[in-house]
């Protein structure tokens, strides 16, 4: 059930939903165990029913119905009749063909074994390896041919990135020589302005990154401005530096053109796969100014002796509403993931989910209390260009400074180091003592995600 | 990084701040990885090094004053398992305002859990939360952090070291236990709190109250607060005794009141006497009537007319109208004696139909028994079952389902979960609300099953505290 309510889109969805979990309203259900498929057809307005299909292993959907909000109220409730009443779903050996039809697109850029082609074994071995030649040098020809054209699209998007980050050194070039306090007061419009042509030169996701400067220096205050300027554009010249020297490489060129897809990180060798139990620490959705909607939710490695943390990112349109991927914080589950290839390995996909785990406490991980951001240092040593990094922070206590910012110190150290917190927190949480806290570090302030108190875990994110 | 470093980077901070070049403020060690550049390249990587400086040598500056609220106390009782923590985030979502989660709070602690504190807190001035919460009403109240709840027994010398929800919650056990001596600290120390707070401590008084109170309440008349001379005059009632003796005018305000209640006889053999509500001319009479009632007491009422106050109450004769029903009963439960009380809910639960509604001011007044009785009452009839929610001080967590099954209350469920009227579904769901309250967890499974298979979507958000209920074992 928790899952049906982080994947509904809004509350309204789930009313909707509940509404539609009578069986009256299904003349049709049924499932595929072997394939984790649930379908069904849905009897709504309309003089023919919607089709409904559901995938319990990864919670992918498809209904008919023309709704604009993702998964719609049909899914939704044919989820909820599966969690809370399986027995409606009557076993069907075979799939309807519009749900084959789902499958097939859905799964059709998977690296499926090849199957034999239908009706072969039924011609002469003449006519059959005749064919079979035929396809062979046909099926040689296009991908020679489709090699090129990829070979092609490669150099021209790697000369006009390159290009695009001449363009962004000599922008930079222009800030320092202008004055940061102009950039800090006008950093919207002139990062719009390149980040416009980052875009056009096909360095996107720099783009994007670009985009987003403003509203991070906004979050800070007047006098911490200038240097989060620095910080902000030096990691862009280090970035762009990177990838002149290796434009190949998998992860520079995703924080600088474009992305790889699921697949290709897949079918990757060297993205390495950890097999563990993880918890949803939290997420976190901020909507970008390009209109699209990031939604960062961080896993923590249970298995792993030093803390270790996953980041699955999803982004998705603004308009399509409120879209979730199905965790909520403190789920813990079985599962393999793999990682997106990078020196400091944190993005990642599920490939396999095995079940859920009861919760207990987090393992007992050793801190270095003398520096709590020991890990964002190592981080950093080695990608430089990372702003964000996850931290998890020793026995410490959230306090409150005169103008009633709140800054986590360590236990251990009370006259120590203290990181600003970004967010306002519950007042709760300033009488909790906080034996563990898992949290990110933008390099000004902390974004807390979770913690372990006295009082068991907290959701902070 | 080095104090020439720190010193380089601060100039050229400031150089770039306002615009211009820093390669010749630059520390050497930096210069010699910018040089051999053109100018704008120079000043590229020396921003590529001041950064990388910034992001991991240097550290946000604490400020010299960091505040620490003192530790959240630990509550008596152990917290809800955390498996449980969505049925409830779910209950307190779907409770719509501070009564509806008060009565989450209660069910949770009638199985012997408290809540997580970050799911739910008391406010500071919070006096309806289960006894079991006052170590974080206190938390809350002391914001400087500076007392410390003692867990000793309160006596006058250690008064100061309890905050108000403790010293409250202390108060009443003892006034449960040694009345006397609880009235004597309300005695002592209570004269020199402010008047809200004093108010609130002989507002304890209503536990144990005896005979053996009447000299400090009848002392409280000098008061200087209205409110508490009020208070005292009621409780002062409830023992029997007389307010300020009126001088029977028409300016005092029991004659006005009674001038309000029509005195009749019925019965042609046995004349009985009866009142009655009088037939007002304006609906200023009417308000003044209501105000009357709100301040005047039972036994000094009765004793105007020259009755007791059973005689009074078995005299009234209720349904003639229904707000001055509801007036009388509230100020019976406000000024009535005990033995009055029960008379009354135990009359009119007789009667039953509608008349048994009014025992519902009289709730708080009443023992476990006879609220039971009544609702029990109320559920089989089902004529009124939108009033259960107007109980007040009622105990969580005991109706049974016999009770549920013992009457029309599951067929009008049904009937109305099956229907399409939306009034009648918001009023079915509130019922369901008030029984996710009442009802032991066997009840609130079973009774979840019956509303779906009824029809009702297995996760509504109306089924929230029954769902709650049904998974939280007895204490």
């Amino acid at each position: 059930m928790k899952t049906i309510e982080a994947l509904a889109p809004d509350q309204a969805s789930l009313s909707a939903a509940s509404k539609l979990t009578r069986q009256s309203n299904w003349p049709r259900l049924e499932k595929n165990e072997q394939l984790a498929l649930i379908w069904g057809e849905c009897q709504g307005s309309g003089s023919s029913p919607y089709r409904v299909v559901v995938d319990t292993g990864d919670h992918g959907y498809k209904c008919t119905c023309p709704s604009r909000k993702f998964p719609c109220k049909h899914t939704l409730a044919l989820m909820w009749i599966a969690a809370t009443a399986p027995a409606s779903f009557t076993a069907a050996g075979s799939t309807p063909e519009w749900v084959n039809d789902w499958l097939g697109r859905r799964r059709k850029t998977t690296s499926q074994p090849a199957a034999p082609a239908p009706g072969v074994a039924g011609k002469s071995i003449g006519e059959a390896s005749r064919e079979e030649e035929s396809t062979v040098v046909e099926d040689a020809a296009a991908i020679e041919r489709r090699e090129a054209a990829q070979r092609k699209r490669a150099e021209d998007t790697r000369s006009s990135v390159s290009a695009a980050l001449d363009e962004l050194d000599q922008w930079i070039s222009d800030q320092l020589r202008l004055g940061l306090a102009g950039f800090v007061d006008n950093s919207s419009d002139r990062c719009r302005r390149i980040a416009a042509r980052l875009v056009d030169m096909k360095a996107t996701a720099l783009a994007g990154r670009i985009d987003e400067i403003p509203s991070r220096l906004m979050g800070l205050r007047n006098e911490e401005r200038p240097d989060a300027a620095i910080r902000e554009l030096g990691k862009l010249v280090l970035l762009a530096k990177a990838w002149r020297s290796t434009p190949d490489d998998a992860e520079l060129r995703r924080l600088v053109s474009t992305s790889e897809s699921r697949e290709q990180v897949l079918a990757n060798p060297e993205a390495i796969q950890v097999e563990s139990v993880w918890e949803v620490l939290g997420e976190k959705i901020e909507t970008r100014r390009d209109g699209l909607v990031s939604h960062s939710t961080w896993l923590l490695d249970l298995n792993s002796a030093a803390p270790q943390f996953a980041l699955l990112l999803d982004y998705f349109p603004a308009s399509a509403g409120r879209r979730s991927n199905a965790f909520t914080s403190g789920d813990r589950f079985d599962a393999r993931l793999v990682f997106y290839p990078a020196r400091q390995p944190l993005r990642a996909l599920v490939v396999e989910r095995k079940g859920d785990v009861s919760s207990a406490q987090w393992p007992d991980f050793g801190f270095d209390v003398a520096d709590p951001l020991a890990a964002h240092v190592a981080h950093q040593d080695t990608a430089p260009w990372l702003t964000d990094s996850p931290v998890m922070l020793p026995p410490g206590a959230i306090l409150l400074d005169d103008r009633g910012d709140a800054w986590w110190q360590s236990a251990d150290d009370p006259h120590g180091i203290a990181l600003p917190i970004a967010d306002a927190v519950s007042p709760t949480l300033l009488g909790l003592d906080l034996a563990a806290t898992a949290a990110l570090w933008s390099g000004s302030r902390l974004h807390l995600l979770a913690a372990q108190s006295g009082f068991g875990r907290l959701d902070l994110s | 990084m080095n104090e020439i470093e720190q010193t380089g980077l601060a100039t050229m901070r400031d150089c770039w701040i306002t615009g211009g070049t820093s390669f010749d403020l630059a520390p050497a060690a930096w210069k010699d990885i910018a040089a051999g550049a053109n100018p704008d390249e120079r000043e590229r990587r020396l921003l590529a090094i001041a950064a990388q400086a910034l992001e991991i040598a240097l550290r946000p500056a604490a400020p010299k004053t960091l505040k620490r609220r003192p530790p959240l106390p630990e509550l008596a009782l152990p917290m809800l398992p955390e498996r449980l923590r969505p049925l409830l985030r779910a209950a307190l979502k779907q409770a719509a305002d501070a009564r509806s989660k008060s009565r989450v709070v209660a069910v949770v602690a009638s199985r012997g859990f408290v809540l997580h504190p970050m799911d739910w807190m008391p406010a500071a001035s919070d006096q309806t939360s289960p006894d079991v919460y006052a170590p974080w009403i206190d938390w809350q109240a002391g914001v400087d952090g500076e007392k410390h709840t003692s867990r000793e027994q309160l006596t006058s010398q250690n008064w100061d070291e309890f905050y108000p929800a403790a010293r409250r919650t202390a108060l009443a056990d003892m006034r449960r236990t040694a009345p006397a001596v609880a009235r004597q600290l309300i005695e002592t120390r209570g004269s020199t709190e402010p008047a809200e707070v004093r108010l609130a401590l002989i507002a304890l008084m209503h536990f144990g109250l005896g005979p053996d109170d009447v000299p400090f309440l009848k002392s409280l008349s000098t008061d200087r607060s209205g409110k508490v001379r009020e208070l005292a005059g009621r409780l002062l009632a409830r023992l029997g005794q007389h307010g300020q003796p009126g001088d029977g005018g028409p300016e005092d305000p029991i004659s006005e009141l009674a001038a309000f209640i029509a005195e009749g006889k019925s019965g042609f053999i046995r004349r009985r006497t009866t009142y009655t509500p009088a037939k007002l001319k304006s609906p200023a009479q009417e308000r003044r009537r209501a105000e009357l009632f709100e301040t005047c007491n039972l036994v000094d009422l009765a004793a105007r007319f020259g009755v007791t106050e059973s005689d009074f109450i078995g005299a009234w004769q209720f349904g003639a109208d229904n707000n001055v029903d509801i007036l009388v009963a509230r100020m019976v439960a406000a000024s009535g004696s005990d033995a009055a009380v029960t008379h009354m809910a135990d009359t009119l639960v007789a009667e039953g139909g509608k008349p048994a509604l009014f025992v519902l001011h009289l709730m708080p007044r009443l023992d476990s028994r006879r609220q039971r009785v009544l609702i029990r009452v109320i559920l089989k009839d089902t004529q009124y079952l939108g009033a259960l929610s107007l109980a007040e001080g009622v105990e969580a967590g005991w109706l049974d389902w016999a009770d549920l099954t013992n009457g029309k209350t599951l067929p009008a469920l049904r009937t109305a979960v099956a229907g399409n009227d939306d009034a009648v579904k918001r009023g079915v769901d509130q019922l369901l609300e008030t029984l996710g309250f009442l009802a032991t967890a066997e009840a609130a499974e079973k009774l979840i099953g019956d509303v779906v298979a009824a029809g009702m979507a297995p996760a509504a958000p109306s089924l929230a505290l029954l769902r709650l209920n049904a998974s939280l074992a007895g204490p």
